[in-house]
Parts: structure tokens; C-alpha cells; sequence
């Protein structure tokens, strides 16, 4: 475990997790370890943490959730992205670099 | 949306395979991580571990995910109903006990809203009650409300040919018919409607047809005469047959047709009135021949409805009517004094809003039925008191198993939830139990109304505004009862309590606030007292008046000469003919015929003039006594002071010599002569009724009769004044019903009713009567009191029955709790009785704060019974010292039963048990 990893902000995990989603469907493991490897394991995610918020993003019609057989042929919850989904992703996407960019101008002028 | 809400009805009805669900993925999860770990070099154990911790908890993790399944909220009630029932379950004596006490008060009140619902509230079961009106003048009573009068049947006549004032217009009144074939009667209720009756109020038949129009004629439409039958009277006399359309049914001898059969809510236009009949209008010219009201002028018996037109509002309406009014008035005016007619063409028609119906119960039992609410409701809130004080009782006993849960991670807010969630439970067991036995009280109740003269009817069905009530009754008691032992449990140290396993401590034994609510308790049942023991009093006195008269002997028949074809000319004769015969019947004391009995009925008010001899000595200038109803009169034959037991104090009774053609004579009551001849005497003065018209009848008095009930026993006796029976001859005056009235010398007077029937069909055979002793009338004219006495005795009786029983409870359970400290008392010494006076001190404090405050509640309270109290100033101090004592005396022995009983504790078996 590295000693400096980053906590995630507020409400970014839901875009996290939307974009592992976007290219195919996965289980929340597979997710998981997406996340894990992609951020260099420089982001301190909770992996139970990956379950609820799966779950709320499935409630609000994001993702769909489907039962299907995994690569060692046990059942598994597999989520995919629907199109209500991909147009949130691209939302959250174009206010995140929004915000970023903001943030980093302030930050080099004053 | 619609994704949120299926997945959330999903994780709520098939839990268990959602939760299998969250547990395998979850588990798969892991299980990979494992793999993971194990592929990268750790021991099985160990990766294990480290997986779980990067996990996070487990359980943890279900946790959070059973929150994000959006049913937390109805998870947690679910999961509070479950344990308020199991822990409800474990202590079944406080929980049934809540129940009932709750279900008797909720119930109650319940009950006493049905009626109030049902007599006040209800719209009537008609087509869009709320455009209705009553058509009347604008003479208002002394409560503020306008009085909804009678008209006769010409004025209807005026205003159905106008109609263009209304979108519908119908008429209608209630009257008795007679089933019975002759002699004795058998009466039913029935209405006489209009043709227009159904169509204007939007009722359909059940079962066959309404009539209409064409059917309102005198001799019967083309079908004869026809009528509707009420649904309860055909399921309960006639079995609910089918073939009841077209059976004949001879109502007052007439043969009458049955078309149709009314809707079962249906009960006419009269709250607090049924009929079993309907009729139309006109067929009372069959039925009542020459006595017909529809050509008289002056008979006003027809209440008389409209629909309002689309849109048309009441202020409109009104200005229409009152544009039509004058040629009404004149078309209608009859051959009255000066004085009635310039009333009668002046005072403008109004219209009243008719969407609760019409009701004369109304009126009698509207306040104190509002005050019975108040009682119900004060009883409501003792019932509750207790209950709270038995709950919190029980949360302080269960303060270990509440700090055992604190201690294991609830919150207090899920604690004080849990709490009132077997509040709610207690409840609703208690409102569902008062549901059910409210209908039988309110039934019960409205029967007591009734009396045999007037059969009372009231839908006191439960619809949706006494659920309503029952609903908001119900939050009511679990805010009151159920708040304080969640809060309490809120306060719950569980250090302390974990410690003291249960037993109590030397803190003051936390009695603080359950005693408080006992002295409310005991404050609300002395008002409840006090106003039995005016309600009591108030019946007693009334029901001991002094009457005048001697009723216990006396039976009053009601003699009806319509199928005796009689001219009315020849009546008098008649009657004088019966009296004759039953006076000549063994056991018979007396009788005489008279035209009103007391406590009968009605009241007849001509208007008279009085001349006399001033008390100077001279005579005076006759005075006119104006005919605004406050002198009443009588007409009665000779005997009948004898027969009623009313001595005359000066001059002498009528006798057979006043007839046609002989001086004409009047005998005067006490009131009458104080009042217009002051001390002087009244003998020789002479009255003039109906002055000044061309029926005048001057008569002198030639007797002064002791002052004798004339209408009600609530009202003191009016000035009255009596005519003999046969020199009553003003033309037109019907004679249509008269009374016989007949005194028994021993035994009751029922046991007559035989044999004057026989007595009287001797004479005639085709006259019909009705029997009713004196002494029910009377009984009857108290219904009010009495019912208000038996209510009030019995609210009373519960209320001091509750309060006794919680400070019984509170002292008994305050001892148990300084067991200890009693024992360690009297180990070190003290006496029994210093014991018994140590838990009396605390208990006589609460019981005399409870019962000033009682007292002084009652005593700003009694405002509201102003008028309803005969015989005693509402703010009696007798009652209010008797109830005071009462309850300080209930109060007493309720703390001191418990009391004794801490004195008997044995200081080593206490100490034994530290």
C-alpha cells in the first residue's frame, strides 16, 4: 500500500467508474481492478466503496446490471453503460476538465 | 425514475434474493482478489487478509449497499414494527391493558363523532346536496339562526307555479299514518311529497319507480294513489320480497299502491327523521277528507325546498324570491287579524342553505352534543395518561436492555424510534379495537333518543370523515403517549443502568414526571365530575318537579274521528258521547276530552284581549295581549282539573250547563291571574280571544286554576287559559284530533286501554285511537336530560375509575422502586406509619394540585353549559366541593393502598437482596 494515495474527491468515482464502463461491460471486480492498475494505484479507492455506488448509478439508470458466467465460469454481475449513461459521462467529463482547467488557471496566476 | 422505483419494489418484496445476490457478488469479488493475490506470490491466509482489508468490512460493505438500495427507511420501520410487537408480546398484561384502555377511549370518542358526523356534518344522500335551499321567512331564533318555517299549502301552490325562480322546486312533510284497520292504531312514518320530490332532489327508486307529477293528484294519479316504501321497512317487514311492487298497503284506511322502493341511505330531507312511507302531496285530500290542509290557509305544515340553478347564486336567488314575494303574500293571505297579516305581507322570504338537511333534532342536541365531545374527548386524554404512565413505567424498567443496545452501537434516535414505533402499534390495536366497538355505541346511544311519540333516526354509518377522525384521534394518543417514554429512553445513561442491573438507586426515585401527569389525570377527572354531578342534578331536579298535576294515573288518548265521517259540526258531541262512556267504566276515576294534554305537544296561541277589574276596584281599559305566542290556551270539557289532579284555587270547574247558547265562560291559571290582575282577583274579569274579528269570543272567568305544566317541564308555566270545549265554535276550527284523557283510580294506567277501546267502539265504532299513558309522556319530554345525566355519570364514573387506577399505579410502582431505601428506612428505625405517610405526602400533593386545578377548570368552564342546567347556578359549589371530595377521597385511597403495603416491607429481605 503506498503511503500517498490520493483520496478522491466527492462524487468523482461515479465518473470513474462510467468511463471503465464505457468500452464494455465488466463486473465490479473487473472495475476494480481497471481502476486499480490504469491510476497507477496513485487513487485510494475503498473497493467495497465500488459496490453502493454501482448500485445508486444502476438506480438512477446510468448503468444496467446483468447476471452473466465470468472467465473462471462463475456467475457474476456484469454492468454496462446505457445511452442515458454515456450522455451523463460525456457531461461529467466536459465539467470535470472544466473545472480542472479553472482550477489550474487560478492556481498560476495569483 | 422508472428504473429507481422497480429496483427499489424489487429490494423491497424479494429481499431475501437480493441480499443472496449482494452476497454472492460481493463474494466473488473476494474471492478473486485472493486468486490475485495469490498469483502474486502471498500465502492463501494472507492474501485473505489483505484482501479483506482492501476490501473493507464485509458487513460493512453490505451495510452500505443496503443503504443505497433506497429502503432503508422502510427497512428500519419494518424492522421496528417487528421488534415493537415481540417486545409488546413479552409483557402481555401492560399491553393488553394499553389496548382496551385505548380502544374504550378511542372507541368512545369514536362513537360520539359518528353522531356529531351523522346529526351536524353529513350532506344529505341526495344529488349535489349543496345547491339546495330552504324556502323560508327570515324570523330569526334567539340562537342566531334563521328559522326554517312551515308554510301552507296556498303559498306553495304560489311559488310551484313560478318556476322560473328555480331550476327545481318541491314540497314536503312528515305525518303519521295509520296501518291499523280501525280502533286501536298502528302508525308508521310517512312523508307527503310533491310530485316534483324526487326529481328535484335527485333520488332515484332502488327498485321500481318514483312518482312524479302526474301521480300527484287528489283522488291519485293514473295509477290511483301510489307510494314509495322505505328500503329498511321493506327488508324488515316485508322480507326484502320482490313482488313488493304493486302490493297495496292501506295507509288511514286508503288503499295505496307501492310503485317503488327508496335507495337505503335515502331517509328523507329531515336529519334525525325517517319515514317508512312516501306519499304524494295531494293524497292528503283522500286520506284527511274535510280536515284537508290543502284548503286551508292558515295550516302551515309544508317545508318547501328548491334546487338552485346552475350557477345561480344565493344572493341572486334570494332577490328573485323576494321580487315574486309580494303577489305570494297577497295570493295567500288569510282571514287573520290586522296585526298577523301586516307580519305576514312584510317579513321578506329568505333562502338557507340546505346542503345538511333540515332538523329539529338538531337543535335540541346540537350543544350538548358538542359538550359530550368535550367530555369524550377530556375522557381521551385521561385514558391516555395512563397509558403513557404504563409505558413509561416499562421503558424504565427496560433501561438495561436499552443501555445493552446503546452500548452495542444504536443511536438514541433509533431507540426513542423503536419506542414509538410500539407506541404506534398500541394504537392502532387500540383504534382498530375502538373501530369496532363504536358502531354499537353510537347505535345504542341514538336509540336512547328515541321515544315512542318520536322514533329518532341517524346514519351514524363510519364514512370517511369519522375515519378521518378516528385517524387524526389516533396520532393524538401516540403523540401522547408514546413521545414521553422515547424521550425518556433518549436519556438512558448506560453506564449507570448497565450497573445497576435493573434495581433502583438512591436518586430520588425518578417519579417526576409520572407523577405530573397523574395530577393532570386526577385535574380532568374532577371536571368530568363535576359536570356529572350537574347533569345529575340538572335530571333530578326537572324530573321532581312540581307539575301541577298527578300524572301516574293518567292515560291520554288520542282520538282521531277521520274514518268516523263525522260532520265536524257534530264532533264535539261525539266526544262528549265517549267521555261519557268511559267515565262510566269500572276503575275509571275521571275523563274529560280536551283539545291539548300537557307535555303533549303543541301549543295554541290565539291572540286575546284582556278587560278586568283593576286592582284600584274599577274596571280597567281592556288591554290587547299581543299574539306573539306567550299567552296559550286550552280547550276542555268539564272534569278535566279532576282528572289531571289540577285543583282550581278560586271559583269552580266547568260544568255540563256552559254549552251553545249559555254564557259563555273561561277558567284562568295562577300565572295568568298574577300577571294581568296582579294581586287583585281575576273571578269576573272577562278575556276576548280572537278580538276584534268577527269570531270573537268574550267569555268571563269564573275560575282560577293552579298553575299545571303546559308544553315542557324545562319552561316555567305560561299565563293559559281555558274555553269549554262547547262553546268553542268558531267556524272552520277542525276538531280533527282531540284527546282523551282518563284517570285510573288504582293500578296503572295502561290496564285501562282495553276497555275504554271497547268503551269507545261502542260509541263509534270507526274511531281511531292512540294510547299513551301520562307519566312516558313526561319520561319522554326528559330524554334530553336524562341521556346528558347517564352519560355524564358514566363519563364521570370512568374518568375518577382511570385516574384512580394511575395513581395507583404510579404509587405502587414509585414504592417498588425505593424498595431499598424503605427497607434501609426502616432498619435504621423508622415506624410503619412514618413510611406510610413518607409515600402519602408525595400522593395527597399530587391529588390536591390535580383537584384545584379540577375545580378551577370547572368553574371557567361552565360557561358552556349555561342553559343547560335546570335547578342549580351552573357554578354550583355544592357539586363542585361534592366532586372535589370524591375524587380527593378516590385519589387517597388509591395512593394508600400501595402505601400500606410498603409498610409491611421487610427491611432484611430488602437488604438481603443489595
Amino acid at each position: 500500500m503506498s503511503a500517498d494515495r490520493l483520496e478522491l474527491p466527492q462524487g468523482t468515482l461515479d465518473l470513474l467508474i462510467l468511463k471503465t464502463v464505457a468500452l464494455e461491460p465488466q463486473h465490479g471486480w473487473a472495475i476494480s481492478e481497471r481502476l486499480h492498475q490504469i491510476s497507477s494505484a496513485t487513487l485510494q479507492i475503498r473497493q467495497g466503496s465500488l459496490y453502493p455506488a454501482l448500485h445508486r448509478m444502476e438506480r438512477r439508470g446510468w448503468i444496467k446490471a446483468r447476471w452473466g458466467i465470468s472467465e473462471n465460469n462463475r456467475r457474476a454481475k456484469y454492468y454496462e453503460l446505457t445511452r442515458k449513461g454515456r450522455a451523463q459521462l460525456e457531461a461529467e467529463t466536459d465539467a470535470w476538465r472544466r473545472l480542472t482547467a479553472a482550477v489550474a488557471h487560478v492556481l498560476e496566476s495569483v | 425514475m422508472l428504473t429507481d422505483l422497480v429496483l427499489r419494489l424489487r429490494a423491497l418484496f424479494t429481499r431475501r434474493s437480493v441480499e443472496h445476490e449482494i452476497d454472492e457478488e460481493l463474494r466473488f469479488h473476494l474471492d478473486r482478489q485472493v486468486e490475485a493475490y495469490e498469483r502474486a506470490g502471498l500465502e492463501h491466509a494472507d492474501a485473505v487478509r489483505r484482501a479483506r482489508l482492501e476490501f473493507g468490512g464485509l458487513e460493512q460493505v453490505k451495510e452500505e449497499y443496503r443503504d443505497a438500495l433506497g429502503v432503508r427507511l422502510i427497512d428500519d420501520l419494518r424492522r421496528d414494527a417487528r421488534l415493537a410487537i415481540r417486545s409488546l408480546r413479552a409483557t402481555p398484561v401492560v399491553t393488553v391493558v394499553a389496548v382496551l384502555s385505548l380502544g374504550l377511549v378511542i372507541g368512545a370518542n369514536t362513537a360520539i363523532f359518528s353522531i356529531l358526523n351523522g346529526l351536524l356534518l353529513r350532506a344529505l344522500p341526495v344529488h349535489q346536496p349543496a345547491r339546495l335551499v330552504h324556502v323560508t321567512d327570515s324570523v330569526v331564533r334567539d340562537t342566531g339562526e334563521t328559522r326554517v318555517r312551515a308554510w301552507a299549502y296556498p303559498a306553495w301552490e304560489q311559488i310551484l307555479q313560478r318556476r322560473h325562480l328555480f331550476e327545481a322546486t318541491t314540497a314536503w312533510s312528515f305525518t303519521r299514518l295509520n296501518l291499523g284497520a280501525g280502533g286501536e292504531t298502528q302508525l308508521v312514518e310517512g312523508i307527503w311529497a310533491d310530485g316534483g320530490f324526487f326529481e328535484t332532489l335527485g333520488v332515484p327508486a332502488v327498485l321500481g319507480r318514483t312518482f312524479s307529477a302526474r301521480d300527484d293528484q287528489r283522488d291519485g294519479g293514473p295509477d290511483g294513489p301510489v307510494a314509495l316504501i322505505n328500503y329498511g321497512y321493506w327488508q324488515r317487514h316485508l322480507g326484502g320480497a320482490a313482488d313488493v311492487l304493486g302490493r297495496s298497503v292501506r295507509l288511514d284506511g286508503v288503499p295505496f299502491t307501492i310503485v317503488g322502493v327508496a335507495p337505503p341511505e335515502f331517509f328523507g330531507v329531515e336529519v334525525g327523521r325517517s319515514f317508512d312511507f312516501i306519499v304524494p302531496l295531494r293524497t292528503e285530500a283522500l286520506l284527511r277528507g274535510r280536515d284537508s290542509a290543502l284548503d286551508s290557509a292558515s295550516t302551515n305544515f309544508l317545508s318547501i325546498l328548491a334546487r338552485l340553478k346552475p350557477g345561480q347564486s344565493l344572493e341572486a336567488a334570494i332577490a328573485e324570491l323576494r321580487r315574486a314575494q309580494p303577489q305570494i303574500r297577497e295570493a295567500t293571505l288569510g282571514p287573520w287579524s290586522k296585526e298577523v297579516a301586516d307580519r305576514y305581507l312584510t317579513s321578506p322570504f329568505t333562502l338557507v342553505p340546505a346542503t345538511t338537511g333540515y332538523s329539529n333534532l338538531r337543535s335540541s342536541y346540537e350543544r350538548p352534543l358538542l359538550i359530550v365531545t368535550v367530555l369524550v374527548a377530556l375522557v381521551l386524554l385521561i385514558g391516555c395518561l395512563n397509558v403513557a404512565n404504563l409505558l413509561l413505567a416499562r421503558a424504565i424498567a427496560r433501561r438495561h436492555e436499552l443501555s445493552v443496545r446503546l452500548a452495542l452501537g444504536a443511536s438514541r434516535g433509533q431507540l426513542a424510534r423503536q419506542l414509538l414505533a410500539e407506541g404506534l402499534a398500541l394504537a392502532i390495536a387500540g383504534a382498530a379495537l375502538g373501530l369496532l366497538l363504536a358502531p354499537y355505541s353510537s347505535r345504542f346511544l341514538v336509540r336512547q333518543l328515541s321515544t315512542p311519540a318520536t322514533r329518532v333516526f341517524l346514519d351514524v354509518s363510519i364514512d370517511g370523515a369519522v375515519l378521518a377522525f378516528t385517524v387524526v384521534v389516533t396520532a393524538v394518543t401516540v403523540l401522547l403517549f408514546g413521545t414521553a417514554p422515547a424521550f425518556r429512553a433518549a436519556r438512558v445513561q448506560p453506564v449507570g443502568a448497565l450497573k445497576e442491573q435493573g434495581r433502583a438507586s438512591i436518586e430520588q426515585a425518578r417519579g417526576g414526571l409520572m407523577g405530573w401527569l397523574v395530577a393532570v389525570q386526577v385535574a380532568l377527572s374532577v371536571v368530568l365530575v363535576v359536570a356529572a354531578g350537574l347533569f345529575i342534578g340538572s335530571f333530578t331536579s326537572l324530573a321532581n318537579r312540581q307539575l301541577g298535576l298527578q300524572p301516574d294515573q293518567v292515560l291520554v288518548v288520542t282520538v282521531d274521528p277521520q274514518r268516523a265521517n263525522v260532520d265536524p259540526a257534530q264532533r264535539v258531541a261525539l266526544y262528549e258521547r265517549v267521555r261519557d262512556a268511559v267515565v262510566a267504566l269500572p276503575n275509571v276515576a275521571g275523563a274529560a276530552i280536551s283539545y291539548l294534554t300537557p307535555v303533549g305537544g303543541g301549543g295554541f296561541t290565539p291572540p286575546v284581549e284582556i278587560s278586568g277589574i283593576a286592582p284600584s276596584g274599577s274596571p280597567s281599559t281592556p288591554e290587547l295581549i299581543a299574539a306573539d305566542g306567550n299567552v296559550f290556551g286550552n280547550l276542555t270539557s268539564p272534569g278535566w282539573f279532576g282528572t289531571f289532579g289540577t285543583p282550581l284555587i278560586a271559583g269552580g270547574d266547568f260544568v255540563e250547563a256552559d254549552r251553545q247558547g249559555a254564557p259563555r265562560v273561561v277558567i284562568v291559571n295562577e300565572t295568568f291571574a298574577r300577571r294581568f290582575f296582579g294581586g287583585g282577583s281575576a273571578l269576573g274579569g272577562t278575556i276576548i280571544v280572537y278580538p276584534n274579528t268577527p269570531r270573537a269570543l268574550p267569555a268571563r272567568i269564573v275560575g282560577v286554576a293552579a298553575d299545571a305544566v303546559y308544553a315542557s317541564p324545562r319552561e316555567p308555566v305560561p299565563p293559559t287559559w281555558y274555553l269549554p270545549m262547547a262553546q268553542f265554535d268558531v267556524p272552520g276550527f277542525p276538531f280533527a284530533t282531540v284527546r282523551l284523557s282518563v284517570r285510573a283510580e288504582a293500578g296503572s294506567p295502561e290496564l285501562l286501554t282495553r276497555s275504554v277501546a271497547a268503551a269507545v267502539a261502542r260509541v263509534n265504532p270507526h274511531l281511531t285511537l292512540t294510547f299513551r299513558p301520562l307519566a312516558d309522556q313526561l319520561h319522554a319530554s326528559l330524554t334530553r336530560e336524562r341521556l346528558m345525566a347517564q352519560l355524564g355519570g358514566f363519563f364521570g364514573g370512568l374518568a375518577l375509575l382511570l385516574a384512580a387506577l394511575g395513581l395507583y399505579g404510579v404509587t405502587a410502582y414509585a414504592i417498588s422502586r425505593r424498595r431499598t431505601e424503605i427497607g434501609i428506612r426502616m432498619a435504621l428505625g423508622a415506624a410503619p406509619a412514618a413510611v406510610v405517610r413518607l409515600v402519602l405526602t408525595r400522593v395527597s400533593l399530587l391529588v390536591g394540585a390535580g383537584v384545584v386545578a379540577g375545580a378551577g377548570i370547572s368553574m371557567w368552564a361552565s360557561r358552556f353549559v349555561d342553559g343547560l342546567i335546570y335547578g342549580l347556578p351552573a357554578r354550583d359549589p355544592t357539586t363542585l366541593a361534592g366532586a372535589a371530595i370524591v375524587m380527593a377521597s378516590v385519589g387517597l385511597l388509591a395512593g394508600w393502598l400501595p402505601a400500606r403495603r410498603a409498610a409491611r416491607i421487610d427491611p432484611v429481605t430488602v437488604l438481603r437482596e443489595s
